[in-house]
């Protein structure tokens, strides 16, 4: 496994926010948590990105213990729920951000900056700032500036949650694909049910601090709790019903 | 009553009406006495007067320079300490004590800080005595004369009282409107250090959010008055205190020359502007 969250606790004055969370990613593998707002998976995130200090439990990366890490040495990158991009900064200069703070020569910069840019489609948008981008635009570049630095883990805190539909299924594709080629683990975060199933190798349910784990899909859509059943159920009827009324209609 | 549109209209009017014309008018007035073309010395067009600040040895071209150079290094050191104060406290700037201390040099008219100035750093004032106290002078007298001097020490002094807290507040505000925080904490999981977030991110981000305000302010601490005519040197002049004394001579010669430096100030000061809004507006530029 290359991360490991073990028993993690955290409290905000009186409230509790998460208790004993548990859970672990394996390489190149997505795990998707579900959860309603408020339910502590942001903080959970943030935990593991170093941005927040747990009250107890333990963070671990390939087996090693990194609580007292600097959010900086983790290389785990956490993506907000907005494209968050450097408005200063032109796309190519947001893309290639990592790679300067690490030092990496200017060839290396260009040659990987292009590549990535060529991968996420937006060569041509190369010289813009990021108030001359849509949306959709703004995420494919905070995608490319995470991942080109190829992170330990990538966390994505409900990422396109601003999108419009058609958008968010391009992102989905998109994440997917990127995933895949450079082989990131990540930790997706949603509120969507659909897109938990969707964008998950495995999913957990997050709810009042507390989160369940599912082995795969299937075991997440079986279970009664959840929804999924009665969601797909919902949607199967709804397309019997549309086929009745459609044939009654022709009849 | 008044439409929308016929409201908008009236109010563009009554701003044409109450400060372009008369600014217009001013302009052109000062343009034409440069010329020769009014005023008592009036004899025809000529382009005699506008020579003269171009010739060696005139005060004008000398005190643009001063005044563009004592500007340019008060804003510098205003924008440094400002920085400095926003990073190290912040917490405080937005709610604590140095809010409400920071708005005490902003309510101080020009005359009264120069007048604070002077008392501090003169030859005789409260710095040189302290240092004599402290066994660091051995005559008061030996205090470096920071006021009234030839580099403008004591002007700059002066606007930087002013300058910084103005501008502390204005990065506070820069800091939660320009989500500066989260940025930071972007760049710390990308893999940025305590230095490089502070000099790629937090630095960069509050001096573009702050550009027109500081080319305001570079205009307006270029053409101050009080504060450089109480602080400054008889020699290089701030161009505000030239303009002024060659307008009240009595060799009615100077004149027109007061009213270059007029113009020319207006112009440098448009420019200046011009670059601000140009800025401005290549940020709102569409998609």
């Amino acid at each position: 496994m290359i991360l490991t969250v073990q028993d993690i606790c955290k409290r905000f004055g009186q409230q509790t926010v998460l208790q004993g969370v548990t859970l672990s990613v394996a390489e190149r593998r997505t795990l998707s948590i579900l959860g309603r707002s408020g339910c502590g998976k942001t903080t959970l995130l943030k935990i593991i990105a170093g941005l927040v200090k747990p009250d107890s439990g333990a963070v671990r990366l390939h087996g090693t213990e990194i609580g007292q890490q600097l959010p900086e040495a983790r290389n785990v990158v956490y993506l907000y729920q907005e494209p968050l991009l450097f408005p200063h900064l032109t796309v190519l200069e947001n893309v290639a951000f990592g790679l300067r703070v690490r030092r990496a020569s200017a060839s290396e910069i260009a040659s990987r900056t292009g590549r990535m840019l060529e991968h996420l489609g937006m060569e041509s948008h190369a010289k813009k700032f990021p108030h001359q981008l849509s949306g959709g635009q703004k995420q494919r570049v905070a995608f490319g500036r995470a991942i080109i630095i190829t992170p330990n883990v990538l966390l994505l805190d409900e990422p396109f949650s601003s999108l419009d539909p058609e958008t968010r299924a391009t992102m989905q594709q998109l994440f997917k694909q990127l995933a895949q080629e450079y082989g990131i683990a990540s930790l997706f975060v949603t509120h969507d049910l659909k897109e938990a199933i969707l964008m998950g190798d495995s999913i957990g349910y997050m709810a009042d601090g507390t989160l369940t784990t599912f082995a795969n899909r299937q075991e997440f859509i079986n279970h009664p709790d959840y929804g999924a059943t009665k969601e797909m159920e919902f949607w199967s009827s709804l397309r019997q019903q549309t086929t009745t009324e459609e044939y009654a209609a022709s009849v | 009553m008044l439409s929308r549109s016929n409201l908008d209209r009236a109010g563009f009017l009554l701003f044409l009406i109450l400060a372009i014309l008369p600014m217009a008018a001013s302009l052109a007035y000062a343009a034409g006495y440069s010329v020769g073309l009014v005023g008592l010395l009036s004899e025809g067009f000529t382009w005699q007067y506008w020579a003269r600040p171009f010739q060696e040895g005139n005060q004008i071209f000398a005190s643009f320079v001063f005044s563009l150079l004592v500007a340019g290094a008060a804003t510098a050191i205003t924008l440094a300490i400002a920085l400095l104060l926003v990073l190290a406290a912040r917490r405080s700037l937005d709610n604590g004590l140095l809010a409400h201390l920071s708005t005490i040099p902003l309510a101080l008219p020009g005359t009264v800080l120069a007048f604070l100035v002077l008392q501090w750093f003169s030859g005789s004032g409260i710095a040189a005595r302290i240092a004599y106290a402290l066994g660091l002078l051995q005559t008061p007298a030996q205090f470096p004369g920071i006021v009234h001097d030839q580099y403008g020490v004591g002007i700059i002094i002066a606007q930087v009282i002013v300058g910084v807290p103005f501008f502390a507040l204005l990065f506070a505000q820069l800091w939660h409107n320009q989500r500066i925080r989260q940025l930071m904490e972007l760049a710390q999981t990308i893999g940025a250090g305590r230095r490089q977030r502070v000099a790629w991110v937090a630095i960069p981000l509050l001096l573009h959010g702050a550009f027109p305000t500081v080319i305001l302010h570079l205009v307006a601490v270029i053409g101050v008055y009080e504060v450089p005519l109480l602080l400054g040197a008889q020699s290089p002049q701030m161009i505000s205190v030239l303009t002024m004394q060659k307008y009240g001579m009595f060799d009615l010669q100077q004149k027109p020359e007061a009213f270059i430096c007029a113009i020319l100030y207006t112009l440098l000061s448009l420019s200046l502007i011009a670059v601000a809004w140009r800025r401005m507006k290549h940020e709102q530029s569409p998609r």
